[in-house]
């Protein structure tokens, strides 16, 4: 029988505090590593000019390629970090919060 | 199409937003509903909202512009201004969507349960908003002069142009709410990706080379318009890198030094996640996931959108002096085949490209990005006036048609005071500044935003040791510290560090990180830190919304929320 609007949607949702700290904590350490890594990307231009210098015999200067591939490049790597972030992110929150109910495992997705 | 056309276009156009937020528009003086759109707005809606929220002119004209006059150093800004939005994905946007309050200075005041808090990060959010909102003003009066270029009323063409800008996108968020502005900000968004990606075809059709281009450009010492003794002429453009080397198109150093490079995309990028205007848009998210998943959106469209406004700063660079000595109409704009203004690329590149319509084209499309980025900055203004200062302070017990009443009121407050700040700057003055005056006030946001209120909002999400008195802190050293440094740059500009100090975030941000934690350490936090904490990171309400969908769509109809009703996420209960 389907719920009607005075009867509650299944049982109540809630996270206890030791789970949700678990998830916090691990959470915590993805978005650092990522912003770990996206840091480094962002900041390899200046770095690469401040250690190497900036020339057309340069590996990265590779003139108009080397423009190129910054001026389009940059946003791909940030668009894929991203969706990595976000998916393991996610991942990691539906396996560590809410147990999957009878219910849950019976209702189809939309 | 003459200019005439082009206006009477540009008139239906608001008009037609106008009647969609009226279409839309709340139907109940609910505070959720104005303020949230009911927080049902879906992950594509919110993500193309999002980003007609941000992209403002000084990303659509100003962006090819940069690129247009110092080559690499130009795509420094896109770059910022896309990255600013991984660390609100990795950082902010699902606890922030969790906690589920009506903006930051909400979600600060009740995650650190402190009013003080409260009103010191709505007097931030004010200097964000109008130095944000103010050279939109301005810049929406100079669009319309060059649109359209005679004024109604009696008011001229500067003047008229403030005036309709503000007063429409006042009428459109007054009226609209967060849902009729949403929808508005997504249509204008698409509007402005359209006409970017309709240029590149057009530009690429014509047989323009990327790689050709840069390399072609790339031959010579940059050389850019220069004003000596009255008479514009071709100056070489001296490296920042090497004080003897003339600066080149695809290398860096034309404009900014190693060190400026680093300062200028830390302020951009950390400032993206306090700009109240794009992060109250986060609330709007039916779920914290949701929220996460939209960012991932913004970030692919901020993508496209600056990959080919960098494009098609090169391009313009390359056709027009191309095309300068055999098109008479470009004699008066440029010198030896550069423009002297170079926010002019996109424009005259529309027109070379096709005709006047290309040119009204273009105009249309940044007038509607000063359009919507208004619009959000009004509601953000709406939202820290009207439900954090009238409701969560002045008037606690007020009802939901007051609060809605009181955002209205301050919508209309914060649109005349923009007006009569843009009416009072000379547009003659600024005609030689702009739009370094827009775009320096701009970044003047974005400073403040990732000084003051970036550091204090990613501390409260993941230190549970945060308090209320080490955000005032934080809130009050980061915002001091980036304002004086961006006065002692405007005051001395002849300073050797004048180009740093314009750019504060990476002094002031860590000024505000030490203050809050000092602080902090040195008094206690909230009695219920427990369950704040499990309603910021937990997923409880995420997993409910979620479920309700399911069943909605399977033809369900469970309890609804009475109106005005908040849930408290993470927990059951209800306030």
């Amino acid at each position: 029988m389907n719920p009607t609007a005075d009867q509650p949607i299944g049982r109540d949702e809630f996270d206890t505090p030791a789970e949700v700290d678990a998830v916090f904590r691990t959470q915590r350490r993805i978005a650092v590593a990522h912003f770990v890594v996206f840091f480094a990307g962002l900041l390899s231009i200046p770095a690469v000019t401040l250690l190497t210098g900036w020339s057309s015999e340069n590996w990265v200067a590779q003139s108009a390629t080397g423009f190129v591939a910054i001026g389009a490049g940059l946003y791909l790597f940030f668009f894929l970090l991203g969706m990595a972030a976000a998916s393991l992110a996610t991942g990691v929150e539906h396996r560590m919060l809410g147990t999957p109910t009878d219910a849950d495992a019976a209702e189809p997705e939309p | 199409m003459t200019v005439d056309l082009a206006a009477l276009i540009a008139t239906l156009a608001a008009l037609t937003m106008l009647a969609m937020a009226l279409a839309v528009r709340p139907r109940r003086a609910s505070s959720i509903d104005f303020y949230l759109a009911g927080q049902r707005i879906g992950v594509m809606t919110n993500a193309l909202a999002i980003c007609g929220d941000y992209f403002s002119a000084a990303s659509f004209l100003g962006v090819a512009a940069a690129v247009y006059i110092s080559g690499l150093d130009g795509v420094w800004y896109a770059a910022g201004f896309a990255a600013g939005f991984v660390p609100v994905l990795l950082f902010v946007a699902a606890p922030l969507r969790r906690f589920g309050q009506f903006s930051l200075p909400d979600f600060l005041g009740r995650r650190l349960v402190s009013d003080r808090v409260r009103l010191v990060a709505v007097g931030v959010v004010q200097i964000i908003v109008l130095s944000y909102l103010i050279p939109q003003a301005v810049a929406s009066g100079i669009t319309w002069s060059l649109l359209v270029g005679s004024g109604v009323l009696g008011l001229d063409a500067y003047a008229t142009g403030v005036v309709v800008a503000t007063t429409t996108i006042a009428g459109l968020v007054a009226f609209g709410g967060m849902r009729g502005t949403t929808w508005t900000q997504a249509l204008q968004f698409v509007l402005m990706m359209a006409v970017l990606v309709w240029l590149a075809a057009v530009v690429l059709g014509d047989g323009f080379s990327y790689t050709g281009a840069v390399a072609e450009l790339s031959r010579a010492p940059l050389r850019n318009p220069v004003l000596v003794d009255g008479q514009w002429q071709l100056q070489p453009v001296v490296s920042a890198l090497q004080s003897d080397a003339p600066a080149r198109f695809d290398e860096p150093g034309a404009r900014y030094s190693v060190l400026g490079q680093t300062m200028l995309l830390i302020t951009l990028m950390l400032g993206t996640a306090g700009l109240p205007h794009v992060m109250n848009r986060y609330f709007t998210s039916p779920t914290g996931r949701g929220a996460r998943r939209t960012t991932v959106w913004v970030l692919c469209a901020a993508g496209v959108f600056y990959m080919l406004a960098v494009m098609l700063g090169t391009a313009a660079r390359s056709v027009i002096e191309q095309v300068a000595d055999t098109t008479p109409w470009l004699a008066d704009l440029t010198v030896d085949g550069v423009l002297r203004i170079p926010e002019h690329a996109m424009l005259t590149l529309g027109r070379l490209s096709a005709g006047q319509a290309g040119l009204a084209t273009i105009a249309i499309a940044a007038l509607v990005a000063v359009i919507s980025t208004m619009a959000g900055l009004l509601l953000a203004a709406a939202a820290s006036w009207g439900h954090d200062t009238f409701a969560g302070v002045v008037n606690r017990r007020a009802t939901q048609e007051q609060v809605v009443l009181a955002g209205r009121l301050a919508v209309v407050g914060t649109a005349a005071v923009a007006a009569v700040a843009a009416l009072q700057l000379e547009p003659a003055s600024l005609s030689a500044l702009f739009p370094s005056a827009v775009a320096t006030m701009v970044t003047w946001a974005f400073a403040v935003a990732g000084s003051a209120l970036t550091p204090v909002i990613i501390l409260s999400i993941w230190w549970r040791r945060m308090t209320a008195a080490g955000a005032v802190a934080g809130l009050v050293v980061g915002s001091a510290t980036a304002i004086t440094m961006f006065l002692m740059a405007l005051l001395r500009p002849d300073w050797s560090v004048a180009t740093l100090l314009l750019t504060p975030t990476p002094v002031a941000a860590p000024c505000a990180i030490v203050a809050a934690i000092v602080v902090s350490l040195r008094t206690e936090v909230p009695v219920d830190l427990p369950e704040l904490w499990v309603r910021l990171h937990g997923t409880a309400a995420d997993r409910a919304a979620e479920r309700l969908a399911r069943l909605t769509i399977r033809g369900v109809e469970p309890h609804q929320p009475a109106s005005g009703e908040l849930r408290v996420e993470g927990t059951g209960r209800r306030s």
